[in-house]
C-alpha cells in the first residue's frame, strides 16, 4: 500500500506569515525605533545621532517642567473624570424612561462627542473672548456691570474653562454609555428591590451599580486614558498658558518633539508615559476585575 | 565709421551704465529667468508658502503667470507658519526632496542653514547676474536677510516691519489738543520715545473713554507681543546676551522696565486687551476705538480701505478711519523687522536650476513690484523702488506717507534675534510674556527666563552659540546704532 503523503505541517505557518509580518512592520516597528532613537542624540536641528545611553531617560528625572505636566494632567484627570461620570449617569437615569422626543434629545446630547476636540477648543475660545465670546456678556447681563474675565489669561480662570470645555464635550459620551447599560438591568430587580422596600440609594448600590459596573470601569477606563492623553482643547485654548500653567503630559510632549525639535528626548517621554499608563491600566483593570 | 578710439568711448559708457544701473537695452533679472526658465517646459516647482491670504500670491497670480511665461508649473504647498520650519526640517531630514523652493521667516536661516537644509544661492546669483538687483533691496532686509556666513541662503522678499498707526484726526483736533494740554501740561503730538506714548496714551484715554475710544490698543497675545518686547527691550538700550560669556541679560533692569511698563500700558488700553491678537487690534482700531496702534503693514492699507473689497479680505473689519489715519515709526525709532519671508531653495531639491529661476523672477524688482500690489495678499514693500512706485503712490491719498514711513522703517528696522534654535529662546519669551499677563511679578518671570536662555545655551554649546551670536550681533539691524 502506496504511503499516504502528509502535506507539510509547517504549510499553515506560511500562510499566516505575511500578516505576522506586516503586523509587526507597522505595530512593532515604530515602538522599536522610537525606543532605539531614545538612546540616542537625535533632533531635528543638529548632525549628531551618536549613541546617548541612558541620558535622555536621567534628564527625565531632573525635568520639573516635565512632572508639572504630569501634574496638570493628573488634576484636570481627577476633577473632570468624577464630574463627567456622575453628570452622565444622572443625564442616563433621566432619560431611561420614555418621554416624547427621547431620541431626538438623545442625537442631540452626543453632538459634541462628534465634534473634533480641536475644533471644540477652538470654538470655546471664541465664546470665551473678552471682546466678542457670549459668555462675559451673559455673566455681564447678570452681574449688571461688563464683565472682563479673561478665561484663557486669568490663572484663577484657565483650569475652570478648560475642564469645563472637557466635561461639555465627552459627558455625553458618559451619558451614552451608561445609558446602555442601565438599559439592559433586568427590572425585575429592581422592582424586586423596590417591593422589599428598597429606596432609590439602596436599590442603586446594591442592584443597578453591580449590573452596571463591568460596563462603567470600561467607560472610566476609556475616559481615564483620553484625559491622561488631553491635547486639543487645551492646545486650542490656552497652548499650555499662561507660561506653562495648564501644560498637559501631550502638551508638552508635543512642544519637545514638534516645537523644539528634541526627538530623542520626546522618545523618552513617550516611553515614561507608556510605562506610567501600562502601570495604572494594569492596576485598574486588576482593581475593576475586568481580567475577570 | 567707428574706430578704435570709439569703441573704447563705447565700453566706457556701457561700463558707466553697468555700474549705475541696468542699461536699457539690457534684460532684466526677471526677462533673464524667464528666458532661461524656458528650457525647463513642462516641469513642475513645488513652493512651499504660508497657508492663507499669503498663498494667494502664487496661486493666483504668480503661479499662473510663470506658468504662460515658462510653461513650468507651480505646485504650491501651503503650511500654517508655525508648521513651516517643521515641515522644511522633516523634508530635508528625511531626503525626501518634496520641495523645491520655500519660504523661510528670516530667523530661522542659521538652524536651516547649519543643518543643511537650504541651498547656497551665490552660483546660481552669479550665473544668472541678479547680484544688481538685489542690491536694490532696501537696506535692512537686503544686509540682514539674506546670508548666513558670508553666503546667500535666501532672497528677502517681504518688508515685514512695524509702524505705528495712528488717528491723525485726533491727534489735529484743536479741542483734543486743548484738553490733552490741561491734563498733561504737554503738546499733544505723535510719540517719539515709549516714556512719551504713555503719557499720550493714558491722556488720550482719559479725553476720549468716554467717546469709545483709548488711548492705544495693541495685540498681546504672546506670539506678538514678543516682537514686540525685542523691539521695545532694545530702543531701551537692552542686550540680549553678555557677548563675553554668553549669559542672557533679559533679566536687566532694561528688561524689568520694559515688561513693568508693558504691563502698566493695559490700564488704558481696552478692556481685556491682554487676548488681543492680530484681528481684534486690528478690528479695534478700525472700528475707531483706539488713537495709537503698532503692528506690520496690512494695518495702514486696510485702514485706507484698499483691498478689502476683494472677496479674500471679506473678514477684515469695514474701516471708519480711512482718510484719517496717519503713519510713523513706533517710539525709539527702530521697528522690529517681525518675521518677514526670505525665498529660498530646498538643498534636496530635484529642480534646484529651475526653482532658483522661478524665485529669482518673483523676487525681481519688476514683478515684486506687483506683487507687493496685489490687494489679497500681504507682501510688503521691501525694494527701494517699491517705495517709490507711482503705481502704488496713487493708490490711496495719503499713500505717500504710508511708504515713506515704510522707506524710513526699512533704514532703521531691528532684526528679529536669530541665533541656533532661535525658537527655543522665543517660546521661553513668549511664555514670559503670558506670566506677566497673568500678573506675576515682572523680575520674578524674567530671571526664570534668563535662567532658561542660559540652560538653552548650556545645552547647544556656548562655544557653538557663541559665534553665531556674534555674527548677529555685528550685523547692522540687530542693535541701535547710538
Amino acid at each position: 500500500m502506496a504511503a499516504i503523503a502528509h502535506p507539510d505541517r509547517n504549510f499553515k505557518y506560511w500562510l499566516i506569515l505575511p500578516a505576522v509580518f506586516l503586523l509587526l512592520l507597522v505595530g512593532l516597528f515604530p515602538l522599536i525605533f522610537s525606543l532605539v532613537v531614545s538612546f540616542m542624540r537625535v533632533t531635528m536641528l543638529e548632525t549628531d545621532t551618536s549613541f546617548a545611553g541612558l541620558v535622555n531617560y536621567v534628564q527625565l528625572f531632573h525635568d520639573a517642567r516635565l512632572w508639572q505636566s504630569l501634574l496638570h494632567t493628573l488634576l484636570i484627570m481627577v476633577i473632570a473624570l468624577p464630574i463627567e461620570l456622575l453628570l452622565g449617569l444622572a443625564m442616563a437615569y433621566l432619560f431611561l424612561d420614555r418621554m416624547p422626543g427621547r431620541q431626538l434629545l438623545v442625537s442631540l446630547l452626543v453632538l459634541p462627542t462628534i465634534i473634533s476636540p480641536i475644533v471644540a477648543g477652538a470654538t470655546w475660545r471664541l465664546l470665551f473672548d473678552n471682546r466678542y465670546g457670549p459668555i462675559n456678556q451673559i455673566i455681564g447681563w447678570f452681574a449688571g456691570h461688563p464683565v472682563p474675565a479673561l478665561w484663557t489669561v486669568n490663572p484663577g480662570l484657565v483650569y475652570p474653562a478648560i475642564i469645563f470645555c472637557e466635561i461639555w464635550q465627552w459627558t455625553p459620551f458618559m451619558f451614552l454609555i451608561l445609558l446602555a447599560a442601565l438599559s439592559n438591568v433586568d427590572r425585575s430587580l429592581t422592582e424586586a428591590a423596590e417591593i422589599d422596600g428598597a429606596r432609590f440609594w439602596r436599590s442603586f448600590r446594591y442592584v443597578v451599580l453591580p449590573a452596571i459596573f463591568p460596563v462603567m470601569s470600561i467607560a472610566i477606563l476609556i475616559r481615564g486614558l483620553d484625559l491622561f492623553r488631553i491635547f486639543d482643547i487645551i492646545w486650542a485654548l490656552t497652548a499650555g498658558g499662561p507660561g506653562t500653567m495648564t501644560e498637559t503630559i501631550s502638551v508638552y510632549t508635543y512642544v519637545q518633539g514638534f516645537k523644539q525639535f528634541e526627538s530623542s528626548y520626546t522618545a523618552a517621554i513617550a516611553f515614561l508615559v507608556i510605562a506610567l499608563l501600562t502601570v495604572i491600566v494594569t492596576w485598574a483593570i486588576r482593581r475593576m476585575g475586568l481580567a475577570k | 565709421m567707428i574706430n578704435r578710439r570709439d569703441f573704447g568711448k563705447i565700453g566706457l559708457v556701457a561700463g558707466l551704465a553697468a555700474t549705475m544701473g541696468r542699461p536699457a537695452w539690457a534684460a532684466s533679472a526677471a526677462d533673464t529667468a524667464v528666458k532661461a526658465a524656458q528650457q525647463y517646459k513642462g516641469r513642475t516647482i513645488t513652493i512651499v508658502w504660508e497657508a492663507g491670504l499669503q498663498s494667494l500670491d502664487p496661486t493666483h497670480f504668480s503661479g499662473p503667470k510663470w506658468k504662460e511665461l515658462t510653461g513650468m508649473d507651480v505646485k504650491v504647498v501651503e503650511v500654517a507658519t508655525a508648521e513651516m520650519f517643521t515641515k522644511i526640517m522633516q523634508d530635508y531630514k528625511s531626503g525626501a526632496g518634496a520641495y523645491d523652493a520655500l519660504n523661510v521667516i528670516p530667523a530661522w536661516m542659521p538652524d536651516l542653514a547649519q543643518a543643511g537644509a537650504l541651498e547656497v544661492l551665490d552660483p546660481y546669483v552669479e550665473k544668472y547676474g541678479y547680484a544688481p538687483e538685489l542690491q536694490t533691496i532696501a537696506p535692512t532686509y537686503r544686509d540682514n536677510q539674506m546670508k548666513v556666513g558670508g553666503k546667500i541662503y535666501g532672497f528677502p522678499d517681504d518688508g515685514d516691519v512695524f509702524l505705528m498707526y495712528y488717528r491723525r484726526d485726533l491727534f489735529e483736533d484743536p479741542a483734543v489738543q486743548k484738553a490733552f494740554k490741561e491734563k498733561t501740561g504737554k503738546d499733544l503730538a505723535v510719540p517719539k520715545t515709549w516714556a512719551d506714548f504713555d503719557v499720550v496714551g493714558a491722556g488720550l484715554t482719559a479725553i476720549l473713554k468716554d467717546k469709545g475710544i483709548y488711548g492705544a490698543s495693541f495685540f498681546r497675545q504672546p506670539p506678538y507681543a514678543m516682537y514686540m518686547f525685542e523691539e521695545r527691550f532694545r530702543n531701551e538700550g537692552g542686550k540680549f546676551f553678555d557677548a563675553d560669556t554668553m549669559k542672557a541679560t533679559i533679566n536687566s533692569d532694561v528688561g524689568v522696565k520694559v515688561f513693568t511698563d508693558m504691563r502698566n500700558e493695559n490700564k488704558f488700553m481696552p478692556p481685556g486687551v491682554e487676548q488681543f491678537g492680530f484681528v481684534e487690534n486690528l478690528a479695534t482700531f478700525l472700528q475707531g476705538q483706539s488713537a495709537m496702534t503698532i503692528s506690520w503693514p496690512p494695518y495702514g492699507r486696510w485702514a485706507e480701505g484698499y483691498g478689502t473689497d476683494q472677496e479674500a479680505l471679506n473678514w477684515v473689519p469695514k474701516t471708519t478711519i480711512a482718510g484719517k489715519v496717519g503713519y510713523a515709526l513706533p517710539p525709539g525709532g527702530h521697528p522690529e523687522l517681525a518675521a518677514g519671508f526670505a525665498l529660498s531653495i530646498s538643498s534636496t531639491s530635484k529642480n534646484k536650476d529651475a526653482a532658483y529661476l522661478f524665485i529669482q523672477w518673483l523676487n525681481s524688482e519688476d514683478v515684486s513690484r506687483q506683487r507687493v500690489q496685489l490687494p489679497y495678499t500681504l507682501r510688503d514693500p521691501f525694494r527701494d523702488a517699491h517705495y517709490a512706485d507711482p503705481g502704488y503712490l496713487a493708490l490711496w491719498p495719503n499713500a505717500k506717507d504710508y511708504l515713506a514711513a515704510l522707506k524710513q522703517a526699512s533704514q532703521t528696522g531691528l532684526l528679529d534675534l536669530s541665533l541656533l534654535q532661535t525658537d527655543k529662546y522665543e517660546e521661553v519669551l513668549r511664555q514670559a510674556i503670558s506670566k506677566l499677563w497673568a500678573g506675576d511679578d515682572p523680575k520674578t518671570i524674567l530671571d526664570a527666563a534668563a535662567a532658561q536662555w542660559n540652560d538653552i545655551t548650556q545645552k547647544i554649546g556656548v562655544d557653538k552659540q557663541k559665534p553665531v551670536y556674534a555674527a548677529w550681533a555685528a550685523e547692522s539691524g540687530a542693535y541701535p546704532k547710538t
